[in-house]
């Protein structure tokens, strides 16, 4: 028999064996496998869970101090909890926030959300920002490295699945009334926002939201103005399926990938995505434009990168924004081709603001003719 | 951009004397502008009246004047300098407000001088609170609808108009008196009614109440390219009602949604661009309905302020340097980030901790003011602390502020004990229930005894408005408590059993070893055993601008209780600086100066310099003035663990006042190496015993005294060495609880008073030497030479502290033999104390003989003044001295008398506790200082006075009004005054003197007895200056009303004799010709040309 203390026991353990302990959350127990990185924001840590493109991930938050301000269903970015796992110092004990409709614990229960707590996630992150963002395992069953590491090689040597075809809409649907102003664009769901959008409905836009696998006649048929990739988990198996499915579309149809979105816009290209050290998570990164001093403060949630050189062979194509710490690709447009791709998340700039790049598609689509 | 380069001079404005409001945190920014506008090649002039500074040492900027703070002034300066540019935005508000009135006189137009970091018209639009409120509604943000009503008619409109609760605010009083708030229309009538008349402009301000609304600050940056960056958020643990330099803050904000937060950075961005700040910081504070999260802004510092030097320490983002940066022209793109040394400053810090800023009162030091806090400022200091949550930073927080608490109570301080509070009275209930609902300096600890006196959660949000987040926070430190109190000892003497996951939580929680050993009833060493046996260390983590993300290059550190040390101790050589803790009456900013001074120092000698300090606001806990900074408390827990980790060879605590002087036999027992001085040496200056014995021994003469314990023995020695006695507690600083006595009765209830101050420790008597002239005398050596830095002789009689007297070096009325004298003393003291270091001695001279006050064997507040009027680093020569360097190799072995005058005056907070009567006494009671140089002695008060705020009349009426014992010297300073030109107002009994004397006088009736009075002169402004001494311990009631009405109305005043003397000299000299201005390093050539010859 376990005695209570240790009921709530758990372990994490990197691939290279490293171990963090703590105790999980809310009585949610188990064991979870995924790709452990770290995120720097404050706070938001309902819309990161709910992320889609955070799907498989374990999350460390670096701030120690989560679940201050309760959860309110508005602000889950979708209907399911898509994070793996996540890894934390202190939950909050209660709540406060006007907004607040229960607690982060409730919300652990509702989505059976693993949550290591306890845990020296500054020492974690800092491990991961010397050895690289990887696989880990968080268990509450059992405690062996051995064993655990004999799970994670199994999970390993699994063939992989695609996330995005659990993600994605299962049937095209339309949000906003068509009308006859209204310009109309198609979306291809790899594991779109409520963010995203609502900010696209309040462009007055009529929206076809299309599943994954919507191949080119398909998107056509929904006779759209501008295509829309979203941002998804990256390096899935499904990407290269959409891959194809847009690439006659390209030169065609003004396109605005976003995230992952861009990064198979980018392989249409013929370019090649890298994977980083550890990653870009949070919500403090500057990207600047070549030869200007004027930047932006941007939200990033990726792990790979458009290869600068890679599309340096297209001339059609400008990289029109890098990120300044580590000056990766942040930003492509082709004014030839209509498109444009945002690594970064079009984030809300304000209450009922829209993010200045998708009104930049807007304007894209406006100068078809 | 590339920086500018049409302009090539730089005048950049300091903040002058520290003062409630305005402290170090402009001497950080102004000394981090100097160097960044230096390293960007640009030739900076720099003008501050406050010696105190780092930024006026003469290293700092290429031309430093000390001059007044004044339009006057600052022309001078310019027309002699020409600067291109004016940088307003690093000296506090009155820095802006300096540029602000500079520029409305055309000052600036005429020398084609240009405003940069803030524009003219961005500071317009920010401090006026018309433009200001025009702008906001023009970008759709709310404001505090208000209006100004002139008549209860108006009042009521505007009132109905608003909606309540309302604020009502009477025009021009003092603190904020007057203010109330209506909940009805009732209230709303009578309240216009008694506003319209307190106001002495018949005005009151009407205004929506945002009471009890949460109180949210960001610090933002923009720079010419319209890139903005928020730097960090921050909420006010006390609601909106509590001044943000009084509340307690946490930095990030704690309880904002993520949707919550980007509104206000929104917000934000579109504030600093409407404002049109172009290369600069401001600080903007918001407040939030906290049940409907409705938004108002409350304002915006277009400029550096108190919280961006917190916003800087909290995060180790530089705004002062990256903000001179964008002033010059520079993006932040293009501005390195040097705490990473890999990213750029276009770029939001993020942090993986939690930072508590607490503040430090000194209300003690003004029995008479109220104990509340509200609007107007009231704190001298703060302390800011890190932890990995709320309850370790805040019981981190609270041992900072070093008002002998150890943590959130439980440290055996506690008012009201566990007992009382588990079956509370009604009265102790009402106690609680007032001091949570009433914001005060001990609302904290209130909290906690709310808690044990079984209050919800509810209830105390109900009262104090304080979130509920914070509440639940301070529950979970009152459990804890409660758990570990499980454990305690029957007998003290035996083992300690706590369970070490308790013991983990305990530290976790930021529980310190003080309070561990009173709840189990044991020591606190034996809890140090007991964790380190256990495996409970502290570990450092870092401060690095972005939560790990990045490896950090030059970060710095705090500790807490998790499992990874991060801090890395480097195998160099190394020394510890112990800092001085928050600023307060009697430590602040002059001892920050010395520890800074000793980091540089260091640095030269190739020795790694190790900083311990917890004040946010000071220039020795800037990440790049040390090579290693750990933002800890000063308590000998938290410093040991530091020395455990870094293993220094010394450890220097002279520099940073009493805080790390009290430390060193604590220190030294532990086996600490301490640099200079010896442990032994500083004992026997603070031991009354050995140090009478030392005098004896050195033939020197000391005011005849005793030691008490109870009354009867002090009123035994009392009546041996006969009154006046100066009584005093033991151990103490600033003259605390400090005073001189007349007779037995005052004795009496004094020693009740003292004895609680000092616990174990006796009561000291002195003889008070009456009528004495102080000397102060500051002294460095090596063991080997002792020099003499500065004498320097009390303006103001014996009886007023040093840290209040104005003070002239060299002495203005001391005989050369006197002189010498106390030279003599001085080196005797110096040798036999083995002087390795600083220190300062005090004296008295009555009736030609030399009699030592006090001696302190560390740096002293004068230091920085004397460094500066001698143009010699002691604090650095001393730091050198101490690492085993000759003064002789050195250089320094001659006491330099400059041919110049210096005079230090000390400048008061009195503005700030209305009721508070301003007479100077042996309880220190300045919060800063200015220094006035010139070449003679006149010139040099004159211009000191200045500084300190006095607005010196060249004409117009004096008022006089002495006690007896004045009567005969006041004579012949009425007579200079009515010479000059002045007409004399007196009270019945000066006039009477003064008529003998053939001055003409107009005698007043005293204040109940007719008018008009002297109040009501003073109202219609037609007294100019006033001279009062006061008539004993317990004023007269009219000359405390003078006195309250001269803050009221800032006439200039002084309340001494001597005072009133220098005054009058210093008035004739500006009449007769007007001041001259001329620079240090020009003081200094002209010093180092005379020691040649």
């Amino acid at each position: 028999m376990l005695k209570d203390g240790e009921k709530m026991k758990a372990i994490l353990m990197l691939e290279d064996q490293k171990t963090f302990e703590g105790k999980c959350l809310a009585g949610i127990t188990g064991e979870r496998i995924g790709e452990v990185m770290f995120n720097t924001t404050i706070v938001g840590y309902q819309e990161i869970l709910t992320t889609a493109a955070n799907a498989e991930k374990i999350i460390v938050f670096t701030y120690p101090l989560i679940g201050n301000y309760g959860v309110n269903d508005k602000f889950n970015e979708s209907e399911k909890v898509w994070a793996q796992a996540a890894v934390l110092k202190e939950p909050s004990r209660i709540y406060s926030n006007w907004q607040a409709t229960g607690s982060f614990e409730d919300f652990v229960k509702k989505h059976n959300l693993l949550v290591l707590t306890g845990v020296d996630t500054r020492a974690l992150t800092v491990h991961l920002r010397q050895k690289g963002q990887m696989l880990g395992i968080i268990s509450t069953t059992r405690f062996n490295t051995k064993e655990l590491l004999a799970v994670l090689e199994d999970f390993r040597k699994r063939q992989p699945v695609s996330k995005i075809a659990q993600i994605s809409i299962a049937n095209p649907k339309t949000v906003g009334k068509l009308s006859k102003n209204k310009k109309r664009i198609a979306l291809i769901d790899i594991g779109l926002t409520r963010s995203l959008l609502a900010q696209l409905e309040e462009c007055d836009l009529a929206i076809s939201i299309l599943p994954y696998s919507a191949n080119s006649q398909q998107i056509v048929k929904t006779k759209p103005q501008g295509l829309i990739i979203s941002d998804g988990p990256e390096q899935d198996l499904g990407l290269r399926l959409v891959e194809q499915n847009i690439k006659p579309l390209i030169g065609k149809l003004p396109i605005f990938g976003i995230g992952t979105g861009m990064q198979v816009v980018a392989s249409c290209l013929g370019a090649k995505v890298f994977k980083m050290h550890c990653g870009h998570h949070g919500v403090n990164y500057p990207i600047h434009r070549p030869g200007s001093y004027k930047g932006q403060i941007t939200m990033q949630n990726h792990s790979w990168v458009v290869d600068a050189d890679s599309l340096a062979r297209r001339k059609d194509i400008k990289v029109t924004a890098y990120n300044l710490n580590d000056h990766t690709v942040e930003e492509i447009e082709s004014k030839k081709l209509k498109i444009l791709g945002i690594q970064y998340v079009p984030a809300r700039p304000g209450f009922n603001e829209i993010n200045p790049a998708i009104l930049r598609f807007v304007k894209m689509m406006e100068r078809r003719k | 951009m590339p920086r500018r380069t049409d302009i090539k001079k730089v005048l950049m404005i300091g903040s002058g004397p520290i003062v409630i409001g305005q402290a170090c945190e402009f001497d950080y920014s102004g000394s981090q502008a100097c160097k960044a506008l230096r390293e960007e090649g640009y030739h900076t002039i720099l003008v501050n009246s406050n010696p105190a500074t780092i930024m006026t040492d003469p290293g700092m900027a290429d031309v430093t004047y000390i001059e007044p703070l004044t339009v006057e002034v600052v022309t001078k300066i310019i027309a002699r300098e020409r600067p291109d540019a004016i940088l307003p935005t690093l000296g506090g508000q009155t820095g802006l407000n300096l540029a602000f009135f500079l520029m409305k006189e055309g000052v600036l137009k005429k020398y084609k001088v240009e405003s940069i970091g803030a524009s003219v018209s961005a500071i317009s639009c920010a401090e006026d609170r018309e433009l200001f409120k025009k702008a906001m509604q023009e970008i759709g943000i709310a404001v505090p609808k208000s209006g100004i009503a002139r008549s209860v008619e108006e009042g009521m409109k505007i009132g109905l108009s608003i909606g309540f609760p309302l604020i009502l605010r009477p025009a021009y009083t003092l603190g904020g008196s007057g203010g109330s708030v209506a909940y009805n229309k009732e209230e709303l009538e009578k309240f216009l009614i008694k506003g319209l008349e307190t106001s002495p402009v018949h005005q009151v301000l009407v205004e929506q109440s945002v009471l009890g609304w949460k109180e949210i600050e960001f610090e933002v940056m923009r720079d010419c390219a319209d890139n903005v960056i928020i730097i960090t958020s921050m909420e006010n643990v006390d609601p909106m009602g509590v001044h943000t330099g009084d509340s307690m803050v946490v930095a990030p904000c704690q309880t904002l949604t993520a949707e919550e937060y980007t509104n206000f950075v929104n917000l934000c961005r579109r504030i600093i661009r409407r404002i049109n700040i172009t290369g600069g910081g401001a600080n903007i504070q918001f407040a939030q309905n906290p049940d409907n999260g409705e938004i108002v802004v409350i304002e915006v510092n277009p400029r550096l302020s108190r919280s961006s030097a917190l916003a800087s320490k909290a995060t180790g983002f530089p705004i002062a340097r990256v903000a001179t940066k964008l002033a010059v022209g520079l993006t932040l793109p293009e501005v390195m980030n040097q705490i990473t040394g890999k990213t750029t400053s276009f770029f939001e810090p993020t942090v993986d901790y939690c930072v508590f800023k607490i503040c430090r009162f000194a209300f003690e030091k003004f029995p008479r003011a109220e104990r509340v806090i509200s609007t107007s400022m009231k704190a001298v200091g703060e302390a800011m602390s890190i932890g990995r949550n709320f309850r370790e930073a805040l019981q981190k927080g609270i041992r900072s502020t070093e008002i002998a608490r150890y943590g959130l109570g439980a440290d055996g301080k506690d008012v009201i004990n566990d007992k009382m509070l588990a079956n509370p009275t009604p009265e102790i209930l009402k106690q609680i229930k007032d001091k949570i609902r009433i914001p005060n300096d001990e609302r904290i600890f209130y909290l906690r005894y709310a808690i044990k006196a079984g209050l919800s959660d509810d209830e105390i949000y109900q009262l104090s408005k304080i979130d509920k987040w914070f509440i639940d926070n301070i529950r979970q430190i009152v459990e804890t408590e409660d758990k570990i109190r499980q454990y305690r000892l029957d007998n003290s003497e035996s083992e300690i059993h706590l369970p070490v996951e308790l013991l983990s939580k305990a530290k976790e929680d930021g529980f310190s070893d003080r309070q561990l050993a009173f709840l189990l009833n044991t020591t606190e060493d034996k809890v140090r055993q007991y964790r380190l046996k256990n495996k409970q260390k502290a570990v450092y983590k870092l401060v690095d601008t972005c939560a790990g993300e990045f490896n950090a290059k030059q970060p710095y550190f705090y500790s807490t209780y998790e499992q990874q040390e991060e801090a890395r101790p480097s195998q160099k050589k190394k020394v510890v600086i112990l800092g001085g803790g928050p600023n307060r009456i009697g430590q602040g900013i002059e001892f920050d100066y010395c520890c800074c001074h000793a980091a540089y120092a260091l640095r030269e000698e190739g020795i790694e310099s190790i900083m311990i300090n917890c004040n946010p606001e000071t220039v020795s806990t800037d990440y790049d003035t040390s090579d290693r900074l750990y933002f800890e408390p000063l308590t000998i827990e938290d410093i040991l663990n530091i020395i455990e980790l870094e293993k220094p060879i010394g450890v220097i605590v002279q520099f940073g006042g009493q805080t790390p002087i009290n430390l060193a036999v604590p220190l030294r027992k532990a086996g600490v190496p301490l640099l200079g001085t010896s442990a032994d040496s500083i004992d026997i200056a603070e031991d009354r015993k050995r140090f009478k014995e030392m005098l004896h021994k050195l033939d020197l003469l000391q005011p005849e005294n005793g030691t008490a314990f109870t009354f009867e023995e002090a009123k035994e020695v009392a009546r041996k060495i006969g009154y006046p006695v100066l009584v005093r507690p033991s151990y103490v600083l600033g003259g605390r609880a400090m005073e001189i006595v007349y007779d037995e009765s005052t004795l009496e209830r004094f020693i009740g008073e003292a004895a609680k101050v000092s616990g174990e420790h006796p009561i000291l008597i002195d003889k008070f030497l009456e009528d004495a002239i102080e000397v102060d005398v500051d002294v460095i050596g090596d063991g080997e030479t002792f020099v003499i830095g500065g004498i320097m002789e009390h303006i103001e009689e014996a009886g007023i502290h040093s840290g209040d007297s104005a003070m002239v070096l060299p002495p203005y009325t001391l005989s050369t033999d006197l002189i010498e004298k106390v030279r003599q003393a001085t080196y005797k003291l110096a040798k036999e104390l083995n002087i390795i270091g600083l220190m300062n001695v005090q004296y008295a001279i009555k009736d030609e003989k030399v009699y030592v006050l006090e001696v302190n064997p560390r740096a002293s507040r004068t230091v920085p003044f004397v460094s500066k009027a001698i143009g010699v680093p002691l604090a650095k020569l001393a730091t050198q001295a101490m690492l085993g360097k000759k003064l002789k190799d050195l250089g320094f072995t001659k006491e330099i008398i400059p041919p110049h005058v210096s005079v230090k005056e000390s400048v008061f907070p009195f503005n700030r506790f209305p009721g508070v009567d301003v007479i100077l006494g042996p309880e220190m009671k300045s919060t800063g200082e200015v220094m006035g140089i010139d070449k003679d002695f006149a010139r040099a008060y004159i211009k000191s006075q200045i500084a300190a705020g006095q607005r010196l009349p060249k004409k117009g009426n004096v008022f006089v009004s002495v006690r007896d014992k004045d009567k005969r010297a006041i004579v012949f300073i009425a007579k200079k005054l009515a010479d000059l030109g002045f007409s004399l107002y007196a009270s019945q009994g000066t006039a009477a003197t003064l008529e003998k004397n053939n001055i003409p006088v107009k005698a007043l009736p005293k204040i109940a007895e007719g008018r008009p009075n002297v109040l009501d002169l003073m109202k219609d402004g037609k007294i100019q200056l006033v001279i009062n001494t006061p008539s004993g311990r317990i004023p007269r009631e009219d000359e405390v009303k003078i006195r309250s009405h001269v803050i009221l109305y800032n006439i200039p005043y002084t309340t001494t004799i001597s005072g009133a003397q220098a005054t009058v000299n210093g008035i004739e000299m500006l009449i007769k010709k007007d001041l001259e201005v001329k620079s240090l390093q020009e003081y200094h050539k002209a010093l180092k040309a005379k020691q040649k010859t």
